[in-house]
């Protein structure tokens, strides 16, 4: 099969990224926008642009009848459905099916098995991957029982959904109940599902996690990536590979992820999340994201793939065409996510009109970008605007790239994170690579409040 | 109305008649390459043993990389070699089982389709080589026939032809390859019905370059008869000495209400590629040509022509230049008539230079033409005039020529070589200098991305940095400064 047209089912940055490929491969794109969007920089690069629907995500690209309506108006013969948004959901994927339009990512089984986390546990379970203490909570009691089982602390996680929502930290038996109430109100309210499960609380971790590829038969590894500096549970900066992981656990994290997708039959773009014990040096299965993550361009960067192809490839029915052996392994590179926040200001949105935007460029120097001078930030969406990436033939080299082009990036008319990327990028934690999860909280910390950087 | 399918000759034949073969290096094609694969394309003519010898010599490239990028590049479309008989990269004859070799790693790197071509139309040579192709595990093996005018080759020794190979198991179908570009309309309403009524329902292809302006016309009439598949180029890679201009050749299959199965957004912007990368690299554009009536007399390609010309004036005879076309053809006759496509009409330009500045015709003759005599191209299609024959075969060289060894065989040759190379390097250093292969392996693995948008500024900055004289440089235009300075300088 040969995809001829593609209707993007997504916004900002990444619909500019799968245009890029699209172009390289002679395939004509559709961006399905909002209202909010009509005017974008993703609007005015695609070959057609069709209505979704009012600005508001849930009205626009939440609404999977509005999606598969533009993809049928827009007669395409797929869709791409980028990151976040619809990326995951089942229905759509069947509902693309239904219509006749190729769905650029898992089957709609394996979205089901992955998107369900208690599920995607024991396929881990059942594919060997280690877990954490813990398991499904059906009640008080039994979660009393369990987390006593599992020792405290312990946290409790939504079944519907990730990025922290309807998670709750507990400390000892006193405060299970009200963050069991919590919890389950938070993940009805943002999943529309209630359940929650409940897994042992690492304090010290690393959040690692391994790109995996199938084409519903053979599947490979591209390697690790370490998100570790997150706030809040959102990613700020990436990495490929993870910096000092001891070499037999990061082949046992690969083959781990590699032998969850074959025990799948995975077909697309994977990426299996893994929280890291620095202190047992044991890993854990976490929970697998089925479709392109915001971070694919530091993989992208070491093992000189095209993720975007590869979806793309494997959507058209073709297998994966190398092997593991084939895959190298080039260099190191790191990724910071400049979004339209106020930081100084607890990471208040900054929506608003871009009036300057300079971003660097050079050797081993990538920015992947929706924003240019005169480019609105729209209130509705998430506040991603920009991602330098430096590569460089090791982690010093990659280091020493990014905090130049850093420098060299200029954004006025809203407030962004790039100040604080310099500041972060720079700092001697980051520096020395390896840091855990907690490391942003401290490096907040340990800044006093009136030492506005930028 | 028939539903016609292309391929694009534009990388290989387009590169070749155009740009010297050397206009194209692997990250230029693979740039173009996904492009290329969605057109539509029943197949790309992609590379022949030149092409493969030309990109370790003149890019430092490895040609096998080079074909298993591509092949990766574009699943959907057959990439296609061109070989002519025992011959790869190097002129020198080479052994069945060499050649076996050499097609083996063509197939195992990505080469799906082949041609077999003979200039000399030596039937068994052809059947030889198709056998071999087969044993490689080709998926195609199409057999052409170069057409050319002269006493012998008229329509019944192309139908001959055609059905005793298409008789053979070996070869999958035929196609009328006229290099020379000679195919009339008249005649292709002859030729092709006597070609067609000898294969038994096999495919027929058509491949006419556009050097005297006669194949546009030709290829809608081929239409009409029963041709299956044109083979077309691209933009600035097509018209000119090589192939008529794919765009064109669809509008017009269509206008005249045959059907084209071909991506046209694609097809433009593939064409579109060309004509930036040309500009980027100043390369020229191929541009329709002239109705030539002597060139059906001589038919000596312009870079030929061009060179001969050139040779008579530095030799101070350029006043005798009809006299040496008229002797081109007569010793053309008297040879056999040999095809004129690469090394016969260097050969025969040169013996009819030394006939008519020598005391004697044939006084003089090259060591390639006493190896023509002597059949070492294969048998000619028509035998050779007798006396000509005996003054060339009269001479001691001839003797000397004759009990010249035949190729080494492969174990022989491979002892030459360090034991842990790849085949694919073997077959490179047995046929080409080691120099040449060594700076290839030096460069290691090619690169891959090409955009013609930014050479014009690279191709600024680099002559900037071989500038030292240069300290201070500003470029303005309105709303627009860039200035340069060199460190140091105040």
């Amino acid at each position: 099969m040969i995809l001829r047209r593609i209707l993007i089912a997504n916004r900002g940055e990444i619909a500019v990224r799968i245009m890029r490929t699209c172009e390289r491969l002679g395939i004509e794109t559709v961006l399905a926008a909002s209202d909010a969007d009509l005017e974008s920089v993703a609007a005015r690069r695609a070959d057609h642009v069709i209505r979704l629907g009012p600005s508001p995500a849930s009205a626009s690209y939440l609404n999977v009848p509005a999606v598969i309506a533009a993809a049928r108006a827009a007669a395409v013969d797929a869709l791409h459905p980028g990151y976040g948004f619809l990326s995951e959901n089942a229905d759509l994927a069947h509902a693309c099916a239904a219509a006749g339009i190729v769905f650029i990512g898992p089957t709609p089984p394996q979205l089901a098995a992955v998107g369900d986390k208690l599920r995607a546990r024991a396929y881990a379970v059942a594919a060997a991957l280690p877990v954490l203490p813990g398991g499904d909570v059906s009640s008080l009691d039994a979660a009393a029982v369990l987390a006593a089982h599992v020792g405290y602390p312990v946290l409790i996680k939504a079944v519907g959904g990730g990025g922290g929502r309807g998670m709750r930290q507990v400390g000892s038996p006193e405060g299970l109940s009200e963050a069991l109430d919590l919890a389950i109100a938070e993940a009805a309210a943002a999943f529309g599902d209630p359940r929650v499960y409940l897994e042992r609380y690492v304090a010290s971790g690393r959040h690692i996690e391994v790109q995996i590829l199938g084409d519903g038969q053979a599947v490979v590894h591209l390697g690790t990536r370490d998100c570790s500096i997150q706030r809040r549970y959102q990613k700020l900066i990436e990495e490929a590979p993870a910096p000092k992981l001891p070499r037999a656990v990061r082949e046992h994290m690969q083959d781990a992820a590699a032998s969850f997708g074959r025990h799948l039959a995975y077909r697309g773009l994977g990426t299996v999340e893994f929280l890291y014990d620095c202190l047992r040096e044991e890993f854990y299965f976490l929970e697998m994201n089925a479709r392109i993550q915001v971070e694919h361009p530091v993989t992208e960067g070491i093992c000189g793939l095209d993720l975007v192809e590869c979806q793309i490839r494997v959507a058209e029915g073709r297998p994966l065409g190398f092997t593991q052996r084939d895959v190298r392994f080039d260099g190191h590179a790191i990724e910071c996510r400049i979004n339209a926040e106020d930081w100084v200001r607890d990471f208040r949105p900054s929506p608003g009109r871009v009036t300057r935007a300079i971003f660097a460029v050079g050797e081993g120097i990538r920015v992947d970008t929706h924003i240019e001078p005169g480019a609105e930030v729209p209130p509705y969406y998430d506040s991603l605007m920009a991602k330098v990436i430096a590569h460089g033939r090791d982690r010093t080299q990659a280091l020493e790239r990014l905090s130049g082009a850093l420098a060299r990036c200029e954004i006025e008319g809203v407030s962004s994170t790039l100040s604080l990327q310099e500041a972060l990028v720079g700092s001697p934690g980051f520096a020395a690579g390896g840091v855990t999860t907690d490391y942003f909280r401290r490096f907040l910390e340990d800044r006093p409040a009136a030492e506005h950087i930028g | 109305m028939a539903n016609l399918q292309l391929i694009d000759v534009s990388i290989r034949d387009g590169n070749q008649s155009l740009w010297g073969a050397v206009g194209l290096d692997t990250p230029q094609i693979l740039s173009v390459a996904p492009l290329l694969d969605r057109v539509g394309f029943r197949a790309l003519d992609y590379t022949s043993s030149t092409h493969m010898g030309i990109a370790v010599r003149h890019h430092a490239e490895n040609p096998w990389e080079r074909i298993r990028l591509t092949r990766d590049a574009m699943p959907n479309t057959p990439l296609q070699f061109i070989g002519t008989g025992l011959r790869f990269i190097s002129w020198e004859l080479a052994s069945p089982e060499f050649m076996q070799l050499v097609y083996d790693r063509l197939v195992a790197n990505g080469i799906s389709r082949f041609v077999v071509l003979e200039p000399m139309h030596d039937i068994d040579a052809f059947l030889e080589s198709a056998r071999m192709i087969r044993r490689a595990g080709a998926g195609e093996i199409i057999a052409a026939l170069t057409f050319t005018l002269s006493a012998i080759h008229d329509d019944e020794f192309y139908a001959a032809l055609a059905g005793r190979l298409s008789q053979s198991p070996n070869i999958d179908r035929l196609y009328i390859k006229d290099p020379s570009g000679l195919l009339t309309c008249e005649r292709a309403r002859g030729l092709i019905p006597a070609i067609r009524a000898r294969i038994g329902g096999m495919a027929l292809e058509l491949h006419s370059h556009c050097t005297i302006g006669l194949s546009s016309q030709s290829y809608v009439v081929a239409a009409d008869l029963g041709v299956s598949v044109l083979q077309t180029a691209l933009g600035p890679l097509a018209n000119g000495g090589s192939l008529p201009d794919a765009e064109r050749v669809v509008a017009n299959l269509r206008e005249l209400g045959h059907s084209v199965d071909v991506d046209d957004r694609l097809l433009a912007a593939c064409a579109r590629y060309f004509a930036r990368l040309a500009r980027a690299e100043n390369l020229p554009f191929g541009t329709p040509q002239d109705f030539d009536a002597a060139y059906l007399r001589h038919q000596l390609a312009g870079g030929v022509l061009t060179t001969t010309r050139r040779q008579l004036a530095e030799i101070g005879l350029e006043h005798r230049f009809g006299d040496l076309m008229r002797e081109v053809v007569q010793v053309r006759a008297e040879l056999g008539y040999p095809i004129m496509v690469t090394p016969f009409p260097q050969m025969v330009v040169s013996q009819a230079l030394f006939n008519l500045l020598g005391t004697e015709r044939y006084a003089n003759v090259s060591d390639q033409i006493i190896r023509y005599a002597l059949g070492k191209f294969g048998r000619p299609s028509a035998p050779i005039e007798s006396t000509v024959l005996e003054r060339i075969l009269g001479r001691g060289r001839a003797d000397e020529i004759g009990r010249e060894p035949g190729p080494p065989d492969l174990a022989q040759q491979r002892r030459q070589f360090p034991a842990g190379i790849s085949d694919e390097e073997f077959l490179l250093r047995a046929t080409m200098p080691a120099q040449q292969v060594d700076a290839m392996v030096a460069k290691g693995p090619a690169c891959r991305r090409y955009n013609p948008a930014t050479r014009p500024i690279l191709k600024l900055l680099g002559a900037l940095r071989g500038q030292p004289q240069v300290g201070d440089l500003v470029v303005e235009k309105p709303g627009f400064r860039l200035a340069m300075r060199r460190q140091g300088h105040g």
